[in-house]
Order: C-alpha cells, then structure tokens, then sequence
C-alpha cells in the first residue's frame, strides 16, 4: 500500500517535470535520487518526505528568484550500478541541482558524474569521508562524516575510563570507517582495544563472538554497522550474561532495534546528530510534517530538508542558477537552517557537524547522556 | 474416477491456501517497538481465495484443459518444422547480426544519454551471458560463482590503475586473461565433479572471492572499494573535462567542438560494442571449431563422449576458461563506466541474473541471449513498478522455462540428421 | 581452567548451531538419495516455516493466550503445515515436470523456486529484519564467581533435545514403518521399485514434506535462538546445511547429524580462535574440499557411475 502511494506520488511529480520542461525559464529543477525500493528504502523514504517538504514550502512562499522549484524523482535501489544510471538520466533531463544519493557507495560514481557535467550535489545521508575528500567543487553534504562521529563516540568512552574495549563492525564502508575512526581515537587516549573484528552483515549467530567479547573481559563494546546485526548481539550477549556496555553510531538507533533486542536494548549508547526535531524552532516545522502524516524525526529527513533550503538560499545568495555560482555562494556564506547554522569548507563539508550520545531505553525513547 | 478427481483439486486448493494466505495475509510489522499482525485488507483475502478457486477448477477440469491446449495449433510452427540448411540460415543470420550492428553504431547520436548508458550496461550484460553461455548452454556445466570472473577482470583495472596508472587498452587484455587465469586454476580441481556439485563450489568460490575482495582492506580497499578509475581514451585523448594525466589531450579541444559529457557516454557505448561484438564473434568461431562440437558432444553424453576420445578435462577446462576471459572483459568495461566499485557489485544475485538471462536466452543461442539480456536489463527500467517484481519473475520463469521449454526462447537449431524410420 | 570454558563454550555454540543445520540438512540429503537432485530451494522453505511459526507467536500473543507451551505447539504445528505443504506445491510444481531430464535442467528450475520464494516472502512481509520474541529465557552458569562463565541457556538445551528427538524419530519411521521401507526401496533403485507396486510419485512427495517438516522445526528453534528473521537467511542457511549434508555423505541420515554438528563446531571454531570475518569462507572451503578429496563424505557410500 505504501508503495503505491509512492509510486502515484513519483509519477506525478515526473509528469509535472515532464509538462514543465516545455517552458523552463519558470522553473528549476531539483533532482532527488535514493532508494525508494530495496532494502534500505526506509531510509529513502525519510530523504524523499523531507526533500519534498521543502520545495513544497519554498513554491508556496514564491519559489527562488520568482521560479519553481521543480522535484525530479529517480530510484537508486541503493545499488552503485544503478545509481551511475540514475545520475545519467538526471544529466540527460537537464537537472543542475541535486538531492542525493543516500548511500555512500552510490554517492561516490554519481558525484564522478555530476561534477563532470557541472551539477550541484547535496547528499543529506552519505558520511564517508572519502567523498568529499577529492577535491570536487561542485560536492557538499548535510551531514556530519564517520570521521566526525567515530572520535564524539571514543571521547565518551575514554572519559568514563574502561579498563578493556572491543570494537566490532560489519565489514562495510559505513560501519568499518567508523569503527576505524573509534579505534584511532582510542588509541591515542591511550585506552586498552582489546579486540578489533568483523563480522558478516546479514549473519544471525553471534553466540562465538559474544564468548569472545565475555573472555575478552571488556567493559565497552563499540558496534560499526546498523541495527539488524547489533539488535541480535544485544540480545544474544544478554542470555549468555555479557556484562559490558554497548555503544552504536546512528545508522543503530532507530526503533527497530527494539523490535528485535527487546529488553536487551536499555542502556545502549548511540551517537547521533541532536534531535533537530525536538528543537523549539523547528515546531513548525514538525507540525507541517504531522499535518501531512508523515514522521520528521528520522535522521535524514530535515537533512534532506536543509539540502534543498541551502540549494535555494545559495541561488538567492549568488543572484544565479549556476552550479558554480551557487557552489562559491555556499562556499562563501553562513546560512540558518532546520539543522543550525550551516557553514561550508572548501571540501564542502560542514565545518561544525554535532554528534550527542544519546542512551536508549528498551521502550524506543532516548535521552541525552551529558 | 471423477470423485477421485475432485478430491485431488480440493487438495490441491488447500494446499494453496495453506501455503498462501499466512504469509500473503498476515503482515508482521514493526510499530513503535513492537511487532504487531496485521490483517491484510479485503483486496488480498480475494486475490488469495480466487487463486485457490483457480487453482481448484484447473485441476478439477485439467483433462480437458491439456487436451484443449493440444489441439491449438503450435504457436511457433518452426519448432516443428526441419530446420534450415545451415549455410543459408548462418546466410540470414549474419545479415540480421550486421543489420543490428550497424543500427547499433549509429544509434546513440539520435538518442538521450540516460539510454546510452542504460544501453552501454546492456551489452556488458550480454558479454557476460555470451561467456556464461559457453559454460551453462555449449558445455553444459553449471557455474554459479561466474561473477568472480567478473570481479577478477573489473579488480584487475582498478588495482592496476590505481597502483602502476595503466591505461584502459592495456588493462582490458591484462584483466581478461588474468580472469581466463583464475578460470583455468580454479577450474583444474573441480572440473572433475559431478554437474549438481559444481554448481554448488563454483557457488563457494564466488562468495569465497567476494568475502576475500571485502576483507582484504589493505590491497582491495574492503568495503570501502576503489574509485578514480580512469575512462578509456582514444590514442591518448581524454573526454573528461579537463585533462587527469600528464601527456593527454582532450577530445574536444582537439578537434576544436564545445565540450560535452555526451561524448565520452558514446565512446564508452561504441567499446562496449565493439567488445560485444568481438565476443559473439569469437564465441561463434569456437562454436564450429572442433572444441565447440566436443562442448555440446561432452554436455549431451559425457560417457559416449569419451569413449570416443575426447579428453573430459581439457574439453570441460577450455570450456571454463574462455567464459572467464569474456567474463573479465566485461569487468574491466564495468569498472571504467562506474569509475568507482565495491564488492557489493559482485554478489551471487548478479551471477543470478546472468544465468537467468542465459536460461530465458535459450541455453546456446546468440541471438536468444542478446534479446534476454535486453529484456532482462530495460524491463526494470522502463516499468518501476515491475523493478520490485523483477526477481519474482525471473525465479518464476526459470522455472517455467525448465518445464515447459528447456531449449529456451530461441532454441540453438544446428543441422542434423535424423535415421529413417524403417517401417 | 579459564581457556578449557572458553573452548568448552564455543563447543556448545557450534553443537547448537550444528544441530539446526543437521536438520535442515535432513531434507537435502533425503531429497538428493531418492531423486538425485540438489532442492535448492530447500533453505527458502526453512525461512517460511520461521515466518510462519512468527505469524503464529505474534497472532496468539495478540489474542492474549499467555500459556506458553500452547503458545509453542501451535506456531510448531502451524509451522510444520505450511512448511510441508510448501515442500509438496514445490515438488509438484518445480520438479515433477522435469525429473528424468538432463541433470541441469531440475537443477536450474530450483534456483529459480529458490529466487521465487524469497522475493515471495520479501514482497509480501517486507525485507526488515522482525524481530523474533525469546520464549525461553535463563540457563545455567559453569565457572568461578570471578572471571569467564561458561553459561548454557535452556534455549540451547531445548534445541539440542529437539534435534535428538526428531532425528530419532525420523531413523524409526525410515527403517520401521511400511512408507519408511518404501523410501529405501526408491532410493536403491527407483524404477525397481515402482515395477514392484510402490507409488513412487507418492514416496518421493513424503520425502519433501518430511524434510520440510524438519526445516520448520529448525526455523523456529532459530529463529527463537537467533532472534530476528528477514527473507533472505534462508538462502545461506541453506547453503550450510546442503554443506554438511555433502559432508556427512549426502543421502546418509547418520551423516548429516554427524556433518551437522562438525560444520556448527569448525564455524564457532574460526570465530572463537580466528575471526568471525572468515567463517564463511572456512565453511565452503571444507565444502569445496570435501567434494574435491571425498566426494562421497564421512559416512555416504561411493557411487558407481552407471552407464
């Protein structure tokens, strides 16, 4: 039922592009590339609701520079193939702005791409560090990097002083570079790893690496990865008495991991970017979301939202549609957005993401720890 | 015996209610921190119920039902009919091969650059069930683990691009032979199992490649891939915007036209079909050499075929290790359009697809497998709603297939001749 | 003291993780003695029967019965008929129409069974993992107050009854009863015994329903140990087990209890000593060594190639 409701809603806006292209001086198109289906979509969805929320607002308040803005929808399936696909088609309808992609390992072709051909790129969800790292000007992105999160993470380990630490991931771009980054910050805390491990994402039996982790005697765990796999160790290391205290990044805290950890969940740390939902600025803003039925406080929902906001005020900013214009202009300028105040480097990177450790409690809610 | 009958379809019907309604219409969710059942609406109950209804009528009357179908006329007469002599068949068939060729050259300059690409994705694919095709459809072995190959040629060219800076000419020689390589050692031990476990290790050693591509972080990069692989060149002439390596020219400062990202999407279309094409070619020489013959000789009775002679191992071996040199043709293709890959792109639902274009293709048929490949790769992209089903379909007609036409859409028809009843 | 826990510990891990591949294994290796053909898509029907036995768990909680052994036989039983009835549609519909053709052929149309069911359950449960509640909780605790604690919950315990219980049954039923007999009799040689009366259609039906059964039991003793499940682990739980049923001797019972447990044991092995990274790699390589070195396994016996 979902899916068709998504599907109606893509085919609209794809033939709103499509009856739009004849007089374009009137509008300007944004592009939303991510996972509508897959394993991943719910993430996609959180991208796409956000994306859409914004544009909806910013036409309703006159559009940019007396001009549309325009929603161009394409599935990525989250699959690098696809996704090089996708920012094909994207250069072919004659997008020049971006919203997108979500995961790191499709971000990376498509931005070969977009910056080949001169397109503006916001991704609202990829964190790995090497994106930004090749010097691209036409790449930014919404979101803090593993490479940000891992040291928030290990600083609140090493100040409350274990005596042992074990790091496991599942051996993917997103876990493992966090995980790396946890490990180096700990090491020059000078803090005891005592195992460093991967594990198979989409595996069940975790019964030997919590036997390990219980030999191993440590007082933390760090897990790279998502939810699925740390729901099942939570709660394997509970009925095989594990006493140790676990911690996540965000792509772990997200309800499900209650759903399959149980009782096992209290008291699991996450870090994730401050519940900008919760914040008294943005209550508009979260009824707006609720009045059309839909949940703002996934991670990469106002993300997504601010994207679209930055990609508008920096059109504003350089008094241009073009890419390269609106880049220097994001570049240059200090913008207010739904997620704070956003200022770019030269990377394109934010140069103040915050990431807050954040406890989890068995019945789904979270509270800050400091 | 009618009573008999009607107790079959009453079972049958349950049958399929039993193994439809609890998963199709019970939904398991998560809501907020539980899992809860919910009850799939009025629509589904039907279609679920109709289904048994169907299927409780088709067996009640599946007597009458076959025999009806026997009497319509066979919908492709040719099945039925004498093959065609062979040189005037090869005669029209090369034609039609050059006339799509042809057609295929000039195509992308009339068309968008999203269907170039898509098109581009499409010959990769049929280079890889063509290779796959000489294993699955000519040898008949069944080899499962085909994307390791695939793997092997795309790793060589990132590895050795980003290690030495190798050029895309030099690399596509050196990732298919590489891949022909591991073909021919990883082939040597097992060729001399049985079909059902060769398909099962070749199984093992895609996934043992795949998880040493992802836990090997210190060559392969791990999870985390490895990107900035270059696109081809022609004699030195770069199509990106501005020039990446000491010593290139830009394509169209050159030849003095606008830049334009087009260029090196078409560029990358006409290698890939020329490489497609090669491959067909190749393969089709094989097919009339000797090997070839030996192949189908080994697939049809391996006990009558080396009675005569043929060497099991060499044949088989040969066998396996073409399909992995096109295989590693493709790979080095693949890398050099995505410019970034990951062991994610290599898993064993790519080796899936493969061979579900193969078996839709008609096991040793060209032509069949080009058309597979098409249909396999565009479907998805022209119906979205179909993408989620894709998987579904594919699975439901490798079965049908099996049953109902093994030799596949466009059957291989070789000459042959048939003994004269003696009456 | 500490280190022989440590090991006497990730021996109870992979005992219990072998016993559930020991089985599922039941089906491949009943399937492959009598017919001679891999049912790949044996591991999707294990997956159905954990969907099912979850449906069942979560309807009965819904509807407030809190008795949990009822709770238990239920999802069992509810499980085992739609896992068996699953196993009959597919041999019906999959493989009858193509026995006795070239050895691909079956072959193939039980990939594409096996790609069907799961992107079937995905399309219609969704691909999140479900969480899967734990019925049975506790266990007992080996070990000094200070230092390792060898622990073996009731879980475990339960699985490692359940298998002996199902396997035992199974070794009466095939050498007592009359079906039993006729079961031995199609796999030594199918066309004899169907010149001898036996409705060896029928006899070959018993065999998938049987193995389906037992692949239900596995799937909610799983998914109850484990924790969650999602459409896709059937595919590598499958995997596994058709590799200890080839490491014990396919079509051997005995064996596949026995490749069972050695498969479970070497994984918790590679995980507790090495690194979890390379259990899998660890299995197909046994897997491929076996079939390399001793094609007929531990306890199979050899194969004459017939002409």
């Amino acid at each position: 039922m979902r899916t068709s409701v998504k599907k109606l809603v893509t085919a609209v806006s794809t033939s709103v592009a499509l009856m739009g292209a004849g007089h374009a001086a009137a509008e300007i198109q944004i592009g939303i590339a991510g996972p509508m289906t897959g394993p991943v979509a719910q993430y996609g969805d959180m991208q796409f609701s956000g994306a859409r929320m914004a544009i909806e607002q910013i036409n309703a308040n006159g559009g940019v520079m007396g001009e549309e803005l325009v929603a161009v929808e394409y599935d990525d399936v989250c699959d690098p193939k696809q996704a090089v696909t996708v920012a094909n088609s994207l250069v072919n309808d004659g997008v020049q702005f971006v919203i997108g992609h979500l995961c790191s390992s499709s971000t990376q072709p498509a931005s070969d791409i977009y910056e080949d051909e001169g397109i503006l790129m916001v991704t609202p969800a990829s964190t790995s560090p090497e994106i930004t790292e090749r010097g691209y000007e036409l790449v930014f992105r919404t979101i803090g990097l593993d490479s940000m999160q891992g040291p928030v993470a290990a600083q609140y380990i090493a100040a409350q002083s274990p005596e042992r630490v074990a790091i496991v991931h599942d051996k993917q771009q997103y876990g493992e570079g966090i995980a790396t980054a946890v490990r180096d910050t700990l090491k020059d805390a000078g803090v005891e790893i005592a195992m460093f491990e991967g594990i198979t994402a989409g595996d069940k039996d975790f019964s030997s690496l919590v036997t390990k982790l219980k030999q191993a005697d440590v007082d933390y765990v760090y897990y790279g990865g998502y939810h699925p796999e740390l729901g099942l160790i939570l709660r394997q290391a509970r009925s095989a008495d594990l006493d140790a205290r676990f911690m996540g990044p965000e792509g772990v805290g997200n309800k499900d991991i209650n759903t399959i950890a149980g009782e096992a969940a209290e008291g699991l740390l996450v870090t994730l970017p401050p519940a900008f939902d919760q914040k008294a600025e943005n209550q508009a803003l979260v009824k707006a979301f609720e009045d059309k039925g839909e949940d703002p406080s996934g991670p990469f929902v106002l993300t997504s939202y601010t994207a679209v906001q930055l990609i508008a005020e920096g059109i504003e900013a350089a008094d241009s549609s073009d890419p390269f214009d609106v880049a220097a202009a994001l570049r240059d300028g200090t913008y207010q957005t739904p997620i704070g105040t956003v200022e770019y480097d030269k990377a394109g990177d934010m140069k103040s993401f915050e990431f807050v450790v954040y406890e989890w409690h068995s019945d789904g809610s979270k509270t800050p720890v400091n | 015996m009618a009573a008999n009958n009607f107790r079959h379809a009453l079972f049958c019907a349950i049958i399929t209610l039993i193994i439809s309604y609890p998963i199709i219409g019970f939904n398991l969710e998560a809501q907020g921190i539980n899992v809860m059942l919910t009850g799939a609406d009025t629509g589904t109950v039907v279609m679920v119920l109709l289904a048994a209804v169907m299927v409780f009528l088709f067996q009640l009357f599946r007597e009458q039902i076959m025999g009806a179908l026997r009497s319509v006329p066979n919908p492709l007469p040719q099945s039925s009919k004498e093959p065609m002599a062979e040189n005037r068949r090869a005669k029209i068939e090369s034609w039609v091969l050059t006339g799509i060729v042809i057609l295929a050259l000039f195509w992308p300059f009339f068309v968008s650059r999203g269907s170039v690409d898509l098109a581009t994705l499409v010959l990769i694919y049929v280079m890889l069930a063509l290779g796959l095709n000489v294993v699955v459809g000519l040898a008949g072995l069944l080899d499962l683990g085909y994307v390791a190959f695939y793997a092997v040629g795309a790793y060589t060219f990132a590895l050795l691009s980003q290690y030495t800076g190798i050029s895309f000419w030099l690399a596509l020689p050196i990732g298919a032979l590489l891949a022909a390589l591991f073909g021919l050692v990883l082939g040597f031990p097992v060729l001399r199992l049985r079909g059902d476990y060769l398909a099962i290790v070749t199984l093992g050693f895609g996934e043992i490649i795949r998880i040493l591509l992802n836990n090997w972080t210190t060559l392969t990069g791990g999870p985390n891939g490895i990107g900035g692989i270059p696109d081809p060149t022609l004699f030195g002439m770069e199509f990106g915007r501005r020039v990446k390596e000491e010593g290139n020219t830009s394509f169209h400062e050159t030849f003095g036209i606008a830049y334009s990202g087009e260029h090196k999407v078409i560029f990358l279309y006409l290698i890939a079909l020329v490489l497609a094409v090669f491959t067909a070619l190749v393969i089709r020489r094989f097919m009339r050499m000797p090997v070839g013959r030996a192949w189908e000789a080994l697939r049809e009775d391996e006990i009558a075929a080396r009675s005569l002679g043929l060497s099991r191992t060499a044949v088989k071996l040969s066998a396996f290790t073409i399909g992995a040199f096109f295989a590693g043709f493709a790979g080095t293709v693949f890398a050099s359009k995505q410019g970034f890959i990951s062991p994610e792109s290599f898993v064993f639902l790519e080796s899936a697809i493969i061979l579900a274009i193969v078996v839709l293709g008609g096991m040793g048929s060209q032509i069949g497998v080009v058309l597979a490949a098409i249909a396999v790769t565009i479907l998805p992209e022209l119906a979205r709603e179909f993408s989620e089903y894709r998987m579904l379909i594919f699975g439901a007609a490798m079965v049908l297939m099996m049953v109902w036409r093994p030799q596949g859409l466009m059957p291989m028809r070789r000459i042959h001749i048939e003994l004269k009843k003696q009456e | 003291m500490q280190d022989l826990l440590y090991f006497f510990q990730q021996l109870i891990n992979g005992l219990t993780i072998g016993s559930t591949y020991a089985l599922i294994a039941i089906g491949y290796t009943m399937v492959y003695g009598i017919i001679g053909m891999i049912n790949f898509a044996h591991g999707e029907i294990y997956m159905i029967g954990a969907y099912t036995a979850l449906i069942a768990i979560t309807g009965l909680t819904a509807l407030g019965v809190a008795w949990l052994p009822l709770i238990l036989i239920v999802a069992l039983v509810c499980a085992m008929i739609v896992s068996s009835s699953m196993g009959w549609a597919v041999e019906r519909v999959a493989y009858r129409p193509v026995r006795g053709r070239h050895r691909l052929i079956p072959l193939i149309s039980a990939i594409g069974m096996s790609i069907f069911l799961q992107n079937y359950v995905h399309l219609a449960q969704g691909s999140r993992n479900i969480g899967f509640p734990s019925l049975i909780d506790g266990g007992f605790n080996f070990g000094s107050g200070e230092g390792f604690q060898m622990s073996l919950s009731y879980m475990q315990i339960t699985i490692f009854i359940t298998t002996l219980i199902c396997m035992t049954a199974l070794s009466l039923f095939i050498s007592r009863s009359r079906t039993g007999r006729a079961c031995r009799a199609v796999s030594q040689d199918l066309g004899m015994a169907n010149l001898l009366g036996i409705d060896t259609n029928r006899i070959i039906s018993a065999t998938f329903v049987i193995g389906a059964a037992l692949a239900a039991v596995a799937g909610l003793l799983l998914g109850m140990y484990y924790g969650s499940v999602d459409p896709l682990f059937g595919f590598i739980a499958g995997l596994k087990a058709f590799t200890a049923a080839v490491l014990g001797g396919i079509g051997s019972i005995p064996g596949a209890m026995l490749g069972g447990l050695i498969l479970g044991v070497a994984e918790s092995m590679t995980s507790g000593y090495l690194s979890g990274e390379y259990k899998d790699v660890i299995s197909f390589s046994l897997l491929i060594l076996i079939l390399l070195f001793k094609p007929t396994g531990l306890l199979g016996k050899p194969e004459v190639e017939k002409i």
